[in-house]
């Protein structure tokens, strides 16, 4: 991520004869170095300095003697993670997760987009947005209490309408193979309204002629919008379908964790909230810090070679 | 075409900004453990006023749980300050999240001077930071003080690490959980308190079918329960069936209390309840709050496990939705064999923990244990349990009656009620006076479930695999407790998890325990 610190900065590409010419470069431009600051300073500061703590997943972590202290155990706590046997299970569900991300989830936002772009007259295109992004600023909590409320066996208007019509009531909350469609659910009804302002941004640039020539020419709704809409966001489609790559292990802990229970938990428990219990609630630094280390490593691991392939294939990737 | 470049830059700057972000949160799982605990760790810190005493007063910052969702003002603790002579600081964390706060600051080594725990499952977390010596050991110095001297020795010794004392504890009555039901139901159908777990299923099940709140819908449950396996209903359940205090003794070794037969006793009366509909559906993913609201807005009519002496809270929700309903208490269920059985705590709900690295030397500990001595005299004890007199409370035939705003009781005082050390019994505060019938009973029963009281044989004990791996393991037990309850596993399914159990370290546990057993 270095590339986005160096990002703003302007580079100069000449290699300078003397001294004096560098630094008569870097007066002239001082306001930009200025400008530059106040960013670098918050990468060193926020992201780069506590890279520091990362130390502790080697160590027998103990706060009283600090990081100084502490025993060193090299892979000791890698080493327990990959054989622990719950681990496995784990990974699985964490993967199954990002794939229903990736598969259901990432492809609504770009319908949504499209359809609320096929919306004529600005009131109603401003409304409907607006109605689809609001639940994004609900947290998860109330997102999950809603939820709780709505299927609880015990009166949940869900519940009671498939009572009402003759169906059995079904246990939501508790049963494991519930847990995956109520995850994805949430995450869409939370999601899929913000996720579409990039995009509408992007077909907000893309230049109306086009789509008067493609009148011309007899282009209906339909082949406009696979014609010119679609190719003209696919580089935002792409860029962003990688950097929801990037995040493959990370799939918003709150939301899972609000989920958990001890009757789903073979579906549920993922990385993040393993961290979390192992982590905070028990105490084990060292190893909830090599767990997030693992995690970390495979999401860089990911976003490279995502980003490999993109360019590969002529797209512009994120670096 | 420069446009569209132009538009993907500053999408693509967006969007790495949210990826920034959100990588912060979890890269940085490390170091908001080592670096930030600090700056976030203080939201709600009440600070004392910056003037300095020439007479000194001590200085003590004190991290403590939060039940309540206000932090306290800061009347109590001006109060407080004078009748010490201390500055106090006050950091409030809620009890929601205090493990989390407790670990965080733990790991940063920004844990202030004193550091109350949550209750016994953090206690025995921190059992290893205790024996690697990173906090002041007590017991030599308790004499010193005549106040903190008269803790009683046998709760003192439950809180004891490796036969050395580091904590002084918040005392409380050894067993008081039972049930809360709705006497007016059980009225209106003619039925009597449950005098065994046959009639407690029988009244769960009348309090289900027979419409008890006469609304000719069948819209009420027995039993309300919560996704809390020991301060829930499953465990005083367990306990009136025989089932042993978390370890009991078969052919004279130590066992854990899930290899029990009585334990799957209890699974199928819970199992029962559940099918027949008798109990809320959803229990194990319903928490205290959603419990408690169920059962105040008229839902079901058996709060079973909390303590008895929560009547109090419950009673003034519940008559606001009904103002018939009358609550009352009860806990002599006799098991199958007709015995009577109660589990009881090690006496104590919380700890008090002193960090070295924050005390810097024994001169300084004795300050802070001076200001522990004191809140062990009737004067501070009342203060801090009961808020000031006249206001919060007062006083009828030599017992605190609190006052009748419930509200302004639970803004100023409660915060610091749960820091009270000791119990009445050794620091001389007032008990309380109760109006409502069924608090007063709860009180007798308070005192009845401790004749018949089971107590934890390892509650004195230290096994260093069950500190080490003791809670992740239970989380199986857990687990399989509530799968087998939901009909998801059998008796089959059960032990097999036990096994599990057992191969991952719990095994080991029994052989440490037993090995201490026998000594």
């Amino acid at each position: 991520m270095q590339e986005l610190t160096a990002q703003p900065a302007p580079q100069p590409k000449r290699i300078y004869k003397s001294n004096s010419e560098l630094k008569k470069r870097l007066w002239r431009n001082k306001w930009l170095y200025v400008m530059l600051t106040p960013g670098v300073l918050y990468f060193i500061i926020f992201k780069y300095l506590p890279m520091y703590g990362l130390i502790i997943a080697f160590q027998d972590y103990k706060p009283y003697q600090g990081i100084t202290g502490s025993d060193w155990v090299g892979m000791k706590h890698f080493s327990r993670l990959f054989t622990e046997p719950d681990f496995l299970n784990i990974l699985v569900n964490t993967l199954i997760l990002f794939g229903l991300n990736i598969l259901i989830y990432f492809p609504i936002p770009i319908i949504l987009a499209l359809m609320l772009n096929e919306l004529r007259g600005t009131f109603f295109k401003r409304t409907f947005q607006t109605l689809f992004y609001l639940p994004h600023f609900m947290s998860w909590v109330i997102v999950v209490s809603i939820s709780f409320v709505m299927v609880t066996m015990d009166g949940g208007i869900v519940n009671e309408l498939l009572a009402y019509f003759g169906f059995e009531k079904i246990n939501f909350l508790l049963n494991p193979s519930w847990f995956r469609p109520m995850y994805i659910i949430q995450v869409i009804w939370r999601e899929a309204g913000w996720g579409t302002i990039i995009y509408l941004a992007a077909i907000a640039a893309i230049d109306p002629g086009l789509y008067e020539a493609a009148r011309m020419d007899g282009a209906g709704r339909l082949r406009q919008v696979w014609h010119i809409t679609l190719p003209a966001i696919r580089g935002v489609i792409i860029t962003l379908f990688i950097l929801k790559i990037g995040s493959v292990l990370d799939l918003g802990f709150e939301h899972v964790y609000l989920l958990l229970n001890s009757m789903n938990r073979e579906v549920a428990e993922i990385i993040d909230t393993y961290v979390y219990t192992a982590g905070l609630r028990q105490g084990q630094f060292s190893y909830s810090t090599a767990i997030g280390f693992f995690k970390s490593i495979v999401g860089l691991i990911m976003v490279m070679t995502v980003n490999k392939i993109s360019k590969k294939m002529g797209e512009e990737g994120v670096y | 075409m420069k446009k569209k470049s132009f538009t993907m830059l500053l999408t693509a700057l967006l969007a790495f900004s949210t990826l920034l972000a959100g990588c912060g949160g979890n890269n940085n799982q490390a170091s908001s453990e080592t670096a930030s605990g600090e700056s976030t760790a203080k939201p709600v810190e009440t600070e004392a006023p910056k003037e300095e005493v020439k007479a000194g007063p001590t200085e003590i910052k004190i991290m403590l749980p939060l039940n309540t969702t206000e932090t306290p003002p800061d009347r109590i603790k001006i109060e407080l300050e004078k009748l010490t002579n201390t500055k106090l600081t006050y950091q409030f964390y809620p009890a929601d999240t205090y493990e989390e706060k407790l670990n965080s600051s733990f790991a940063t080594g920004s844990l202030p001077q004193v550091t109350y725990l949550k209750n016994q499952t953090t206690f025995i977390q921190m059992k290893d930071a205790i024996k690697d010596g990173q906090f002041w050991e007590i017991g030599p110095l308790l004499s010193e003080f005549p106040n903190l001297s008269k803790l009683k020795p046998e709760i003192l010794n439950n809180t004891k690490v490796d036969g050395k004392l580091y904590t002084l504890y918040i005392g409380r009555p050894l067993a008081r959980q039972g049930i809360i039901y709705r006497k007016d139901w059980a009225d209106k159908l003619g039925l009597k308190a449950p005098a065994n777990v046959d009639e407690l299923l029988a009244m769960a099940k009348a309090f289900t079918e027979q419409d008890p709140d006469g609304n000719g819908k069948k819209d009420t449950t027995g039993i309300i329960d919560r996704n809390e396996l020991t301060y829930g209903a499953f465990k005083t359940v367990s306990s009136w069936f025989g089932t042993p205090n978390t370890w009991g003794e078969v052919d004279g070794k130590l066992a854990p209390d899930f290899t029990f037969p009585q334990y799957i006793d209890t699974m199928d009366f819970f199992k029962k309840a559940r099918d027949g509909g008798y109990m809320n559906q959803d229990f194990a993913a319903t928490s205290k709050t959603d419990a408690v609201n169920m059962f105040t807005s008229g839902k079901g009519g058996l709060y079973i496990g909390g303590s008895m002496q929560d009547i109090d809270s419950l009673n003034k929700d519940t008559i606001k939705n009904f103002p018939d309903a009358v609550l009352d208490t009860h806990s002599m269920v006799a098991g199958p064999g007709g015995k009577f059985a109660q589990w009881m705590i090690p006496g104590y709900n919380n700890v008090v923990l002193f960090p070295k690295s924050a005390v810097k030397d024994e001169a300084e500990l004795k300050k802070i244990l001076a200001f522990f001595d004191q809140m062990m005299t009737p004067e501070v004890a009342n203060l801090m349990y009961w808020g000031v007199e006249g206001v919060h409370y007062t006083v009828e035939d030599g017992k605190a009656k609190p006052g009748d705003d419930k509200e302004l009781i639970e803004r100023e005082v409660k915060g610091f009620k749960d820091s009270v050390i000791g119990e009445y019994e050794t620091n001389g505060m007032y008990q309380s006076y109760n109006v409502l019938p069924g608090r007063i009973h709860a009180e007798e029963l308070v005192l009845e479930n401790v004749k018949v009281g089971v107590p934890d044989p390892t509650a004195a004990m230290d096994s260093p695999t069950y500190t080490e791996k003791g809670v992740e393991l239970q989380q199986i037990i857990t687990d399989a407790t509530y799968k087998y309850i939901y009909g998801q596993i059998d008796k089959a399914g059960f032990e097999k998890e036990v096994e599990n159990w057992k191969s991952r370290g719990g095994a080991k546990i029994i052989e440490e325990y037993n090995a201490l057993y026998k000594k």
